[in-house]
């Protein structure tokens, strides 16, 4: 005799209101112990062992109590009711082998308040962790403007009045900081962490990541290559050493901190437009035109700077005069249109400057 | 032929249907190069499982190394290259082979109610391409082994050994493999189901299968891409990616992450669709929201397109596109957790028996959760640019591949070994492994975000002294965790000499797998049944009609509910 389709419909079978022995309370069980871990873990300074040095490691720190409350609730919920289910509705020793369980599909009112109740948490969560972002995107930086640069396998860093790199990062307590983070442009991909200011971003030859701190703590902490960048990979590490204002200016003046003049020490008479022709192709048209300002790629384009009337001045606001080019390019450039990468970082001699500011005048002529 | 059953449509190919091809005679063609997608299923396992071992080794000899900061074992260099090959081949040549290639192939097509896939000899293909692949990769360790991890960023990964150019050919050839899994697949399932087998009828793992295919389809062409622009810019130096020569290295990680985030899901959804199934035989009861599972796989299949940037938070990027990516990760949560407290439902209620398969299913519940939760962490924008690259990221992807993906196969292992074998698994070692299995696996990987947290990056062969304590810990629990593994080996090799007969339905399981002898026949099934509703109604007479059923596979009705409460 077929079957048919209707006699196999199911009989739904609503619960009422007894859920199982003792489901209540487990569910007053699940409810006290998660208010007791959220309170532990809102009231503990997660992650314990790792000081705050600065801002805005506060800001991420309450995201992880946030994320670790709301994660221990849930994970309180599915793995006490799992296991209580597990032990009360195991088959009882002697249950015939063909005993089942209770014949229930679905029951849509529960199954949508297990889809609202994540969906507003998701929603609570995604809103808390863009706030946050956004005190991020928006922290003070700039009033000290630091150059990180990764190699294989150290650290390095250039300061804007001094004219070598350092191999420590020394910052000043209290001082909104800027960190522009690259590597050599013919090195790899290193990561610069440091774990006591939550802070992290990838060294990238040929782009500038940017991370602002605040160190609020003074004291000597770690950098931490977070990329794998090698066979050194785990033993490249860098320091930084956060001091008072007047440690910081005294060390400043030993590493030789007077403003040396930037680009303006670089002899271009000997530049060639045809050197600079080729440089230009190779290291800077991947971000620039050899068109009018206004032809982007990345940063403006190049063909007119010398006699552009809609831009007078160039883009530190100085004259623009060869040396005052030169000067860009030898310390890179960071401003509202964005972020150029030093000479060094860009792999830049001096006479490979003098060639390229050649070859940009020769430009503005036509 | 049209009167099988009121709502069971039939076409005029349903007759063809019941044709049957003589099995091949000769040894080559019934096991070596074989077309039947049981055996190809065996064999994938088996390949498979031999790469298991060794990658399983390599795994313990990177926990032996982090026993002492200076490191252990092996020097820094030889270090990368064992941590490298351990991720390629655990995600490309253990987990989705297995997923999709052994228990995709043997058990999708007996699920719906097929002969075979749709395209048996491009089946043949894919698996075949797949150890010659495996093969090439560690045969890269003669010349130098790819040490750059299994993500090979460039500029890195230019500078590498010459073996990472064998690694792209291999993970390539792997890749393509895929492909034409993905492609049969989906064939199969759209066109070659039983008759009556509407949608909303076909077993949770089908549907699972159903929205892997599609992805592997789509998203190991960016992949390949990328592996092929890796391998030229490496051999002829074309230029693409080294940033010196005018390339772009977050090109690689875009395209690299385009296909590894939907791959996350290849590897895990397949997962899904064995608890499903095993979570209802074993409690008795019909999946509970049977739709709501099926549909939130797809949901999590096509959402998975869309967050791939979520690994590159620390990159570079416009600041803002970090907020979508973020908002997107968040919300796979939605469908993940309806699945999860579905299954939860799925208990509730049941009369359970406690196999290993069930005991594993369960355990993923609870670890996969986990795992599931140390996700938020990574995805939202901030906390992640603390937790990125370090042993926080190693603890959560070991958290839902091991303890997700992993979990699942072992499952599905003790599940489906009496189908392909006839024999049954010993419960007793099944006991002891699962038990060793989930302390050890917990105890390795817990310590690990603590690490992450404080300041320990991924990919290190040596660490500060700080750091000992736990990586000893971790360690210790470690060989827990293979021992345990090691058990299930050994149960597999004596079972299969000496394991108990199991019959065509030792579990009381509905699905049309169970209907026939175990191990089923060349043909699968003498005629090809018409299916009525979906499998999984408990107590009611078997969905099937037309079906020449095993002696034995079908259960009498059954009279008795076991259940302790009901009041209703």
């Amino acid at each position: 005799m077929p079957f048919r389709e209707d006699q196999l419909a199911q009989r739904v079978v609503k619960p009422k209101t007894n859920l199982g022995p003792g489901f209540w309370p487990i569910t007053a069980l699940i409810v006290v112990v998660s208010a007791v871990m959220v309170y532990l873990v809102e009231t503990s300074p997660l992650p314990i062992g790792l000081v705050q040095a600065g801002g805005p490691a506060d800001s991420v720190d309450a995201l992880f109590r946030f994320l670790g409350a709301t994660g221990a609730v849930i994970f309180n919920v599915v793995t006490i009711y799992t296991i209580y289910f597990a032990i009360v509705f195991r088959a009882p020793k002697g249950a015939p082998p063909n005993s089942i369980g209770v014949q229930i599909h679905d029951a849509p009112v529960l199954e949508f308040w297990w889809t609202a109740i994540p969906t507003i948490l998701v929603v609570i969560l995604s809103i808390y962790s863009v706030k946050i972002w956004a005190d991020l995107q928006n922290t003070a930086g700039d009033v000290l403007t630091v150059e990180a640069i990764g190699y294989q396998f150290g650290f390095q860093f250039r300061y804007p009045k001094l004219t070598t790199p350092t191999s420590e990062l020394h910052l000043p307590v209290g001082t909104p900081t800027t960190i522009h983070v690259t590597s050599r442009s013919t090195d790899v991909i290193h990561g610069f962490w440091i774990p006591e200011f939550r802070q992290k971003a990838d060294m990238v030859p040929g782009l500038v990541n940017t991370i602002r701190i605040t160190p609020t703590r003074i004291g000597t902490y770690r950098i931490i290559c977070s990329e794998f960048c090698g066979v050194a990979h785990g033993g490249m590490k860098g320091t930084l050493i956060v001091q008072s204002q007047q440690d910081f200016d005294k060390w400043f003046a030993q590493q030789g901190g007077q403003h040396a003049g930037g680009g303006g020490g670089i002899p271009l008479s000997a530049g060639t437009v045809s050197a600079g022709q080729a440089l230009f192709g190779q290291k800077c048209s991947v971000c620039h035109s050899v068109g009018p300002f206004s032809q982007k790629i990345v940063g403006p384009g190049l063909g007119q700077i010398f006699n552009d009337p809609a831009h007078p001045k160039l883009v530190d606001g100085a004259a623009p005069t060869p040396q005052d080019a030169a000067k860009i390019i030898h310390d890179g450039y960071s401003g509202d249109i964005g972020t150029m990468p030093s000479a060094q970082v860009n792999g830049l001699s001096n006479p490979d400057i003098a060639n390229l500011v050649a070859y940009l005048a020769s430009l503005s002529k036509k | 032929m049209a009167t099988l059953a009121p709502g069971v449509k039939t076409g005029p190919y349903h007759a063809v249907l019941d044709h049957i091809h003589p099995e091949p005679t000769s040894f080559i063609r019934k096991y070596i190069f074989s077309i039947d997608h049981k055996i190809i299923g065996i064999q994938y396992m088996i390949t498979a499982g031999l790469f298991f071992i060794i990658a399983g080794l390599l795994a313990e000899i990177i926990r032996t190394q982090l026993l002492s900061p200076t490191g252990a074992v092996v020097s820094a260099a030889t270090f990368n290259q064992i941590y490298s090959m351990h991720g390629t081949t655990m995600v490309w040549f253990v987990v989705i082979p297995l997923l999709t290639g052994a228990f995709g192939n043997f058990v999708m097509p007996l699920q719906i109610g097929a002969r075979d896939v749709a395209f048996p000899w491009l089946n043949l293909v894919s698996y075949w391409i797949f150890p010659v692949a495996g093969v090439l990769l560690f045969s890269s360790f003669l010349i130098g082994a790819p040490d750059a991890g299994w993500t090979e960023y460039p500029p890195i990964s230019l500078q590498g050994p010459p073996g990472t150019s064998m690694w792209c050919i291999a993970v390539f050839l792997v890749g393509i493999s895929s492909t034409l899994t993905g492609i049969n697949f989906t064939v199969t399932i759209l066109k070659m189901r039983a008759p009556g087998m509407t949608f909303t009828r076909m077993p949770l793992f089908v549907w699972a299968q159903f929205a892997t295919s599609p992805m592997l389809l789509i998203a190991t062409t960016a992949l390949n891409g990328a592996l092929a622009a890796l391998f030229l810019e490496r051999q002829f130096g074309i230029p693409f990616y080294n940033p010196a020569h005018g390339g772009s290295p977050v090109l690689w990680q875009h395209m690299f992450w385009f296909y590894s985030h939907p791959a996350v899901y290849i590897m895990i959804l397949p997962a899904f669709g064995f608890i499903s199934e095993i979570l209802s035989t074993f409690s008795r009861k019909p999946v509970f929201g049977y739709k709501m599972i099926a549909f939130s796989t797809v949901a999590i299949a096509l959402l998975s397109f869309a967050v791939w940037a979520h690994h590159m938070f620390t990159s570079g990027m416009v600041p803002w596109l970090q907020l979508p990516f973020m908002i997107i990760t968040m919300f796979i949560a939605i469908p993940t957790g309806i699945k999860i407290f579905s299954w939860m439902a799925t208990l509730w209620g049941g009369s359970i028996r406690w196999t290993t398969a069930m005991l594993f299913a369960t355990g993923f519940l609870i670890t996969f959760t986990f795992g599931g939760l140390t996700g938020f962490f990574l995805a939202a924008v901030p906390a992640d640019y603390h937790e990125h690259g370090s042993y926080f990221v190693v603890a959560h992807l070991h958290y839902v591949l091991f303890g997700g993906s992993m979990m699942g196969l072992f499952a599905a292992i003790y599940y489906w070994f009496p189908k392909m074998c006839g024999r049954m698994m010993s419960e007793k070692l099944g006991l002891w492994h699962f038990w060793l299995v989930f302390i050890g696996f917990n105890g390795t990987f817990i310590p690990l975000h603590w690490l992450g947290l404080l300041g320990m990056p991924r990919r290190v062969a040596i660490y500060d002294p700080q750091y000992q304590f736990w990586n000893v810990v971790a360690s210790s629990f470690s060989y827990i965790m293979t021992f345990a593994i090691l058990l299930m080996f050994i149960n597999i090799l004596v079972s299969l000499r000496s394991g108990k007969k199991s019959g065509p339905n030792p579990w009381g399981a509905r699905t049309l797998e169970w209907m026939i002898s175990s191990p089923p026949p060349y043909y699968n099934f003498k005629k090809i049944p018409a299916v009525l509703a979906t499998p999984y109604d408990f107590g009611n007479p078997l969905p099937y009609i037309g079906l020449d059923a095993a002696p034995g596979a079908t259960e009498a009705t059954p009279t008795h509910t076991s259940h302790p409460v009901p009041t209703y």
